[in-house]
């Protein structure tokens, strides 16, 4: 297949430091704060690393992904959780997760992008009036 | 019933936005602490827990979908696991409000600029 043209994208090698950084800049805002650390990761790799938009925020829920299972492990080592009441929760999660990730590819990029910036907003707000 | 039916819809409803890494996790947190009377604390430990099968269950969609960058997962990865770390280690020695104002205004920046920008892909 040498003829088929190369699939217009950003060119991987030179990004690799663009993603480090995008992902400990989460890894850190996570740390400091105890969650929101896919805010800063998803506006990083879609408007500095130009990852393409629907790419961006499917990896974003991957990265977030290990960190969240280490925090998860963090607070259940120090005990005291009340197992049984996540349960219905974890339940409700695991259809939503199944039905998001089949809707996925129908979803227009602009909508993800605005429900997303809503969030972004509300962010904003808890940090800087609450 | 009552006692899981509504946790387990508001999980199932957030849960769609966090397969699509909109936000499911702040508003599952506003739900459980506004409307279904769990404590902040308690909320947050749900609502860490909570990421896991959702996002994991998502992620299976997403992988075979094509969505993954894997150089960004390789890369982003170590990086995070590290951060998240030592940003929690700190947390726990000084006090960090003195950054919520930049954190905040950022935000602020990212999501008025996020929800004014058009594209081309629609």
């Amino acid at each position: 297949m040498k003829n088929t043209p190369e699939k217009i994208s950003p060119p991987k090698g030179g990004e690799t430091y663009k993603y480090r950084i995008a992902g400990a800049l989460a890894g850190a805002v996570n740390g400091l704060f105890g969650g929101g650390g896919g805010m800063p990761l998803l506006v990083l790799l879609t408007r500095w690393a130009k990852l393409e938009e629907k790419t961006a925020f499917a990896t974003c829920v991957a990265v977030i992904f290990p960190l969240c299972a280490v925090s998860a492990a963090v607070y259940l080592l120090r005990g005291g959780f009340p197992l049984v009441d996540a349960l219905p929760y974890l339940a409700g999660g695991l259809v939503g997760g199944w039905l998001g990730g089949k809707w996925f590819q129908k979803v227009p990029d602009a909508a993800l992008r605005r429900i997303f910036a809503l969030f972004l907003l509300y962010g904003a707000y808890r940090y800087l009036v609450k | 019933m009552k006692d899981w039916l509504l946790p387990f819809l508001c999980g199932a409803a957030t849960g769609v936005l966090s397969a699509w890494g909109v936000g499911g996790g702040t508003l599952l947190l506003l739900c459980m602490t506004l409307f279904l009377g769990v404590d902040q604390l308690t909320a947050q430990g749900i609502n860490l827990l909570y990421f896991l099968p959702t996002a994991g269950v998502s992620l299976l969609f997403h992988r075979k979908n094509g969505y993954l960058d894997a150089s960004v997962l390789k890369s982003a990865i170590p990086f995070g696991v590290v951060f998240a770390v030592g940003g929690a280690l700190i947390s726990s020695a000084i006090d960090l409000s003195f950054l919520r104002i930049p954190f905040g205004l950022f935000l602020l920046a990212a999501g008025s600029s996020m929800l004014m920008r058009r594209s081309k892909h629609g």
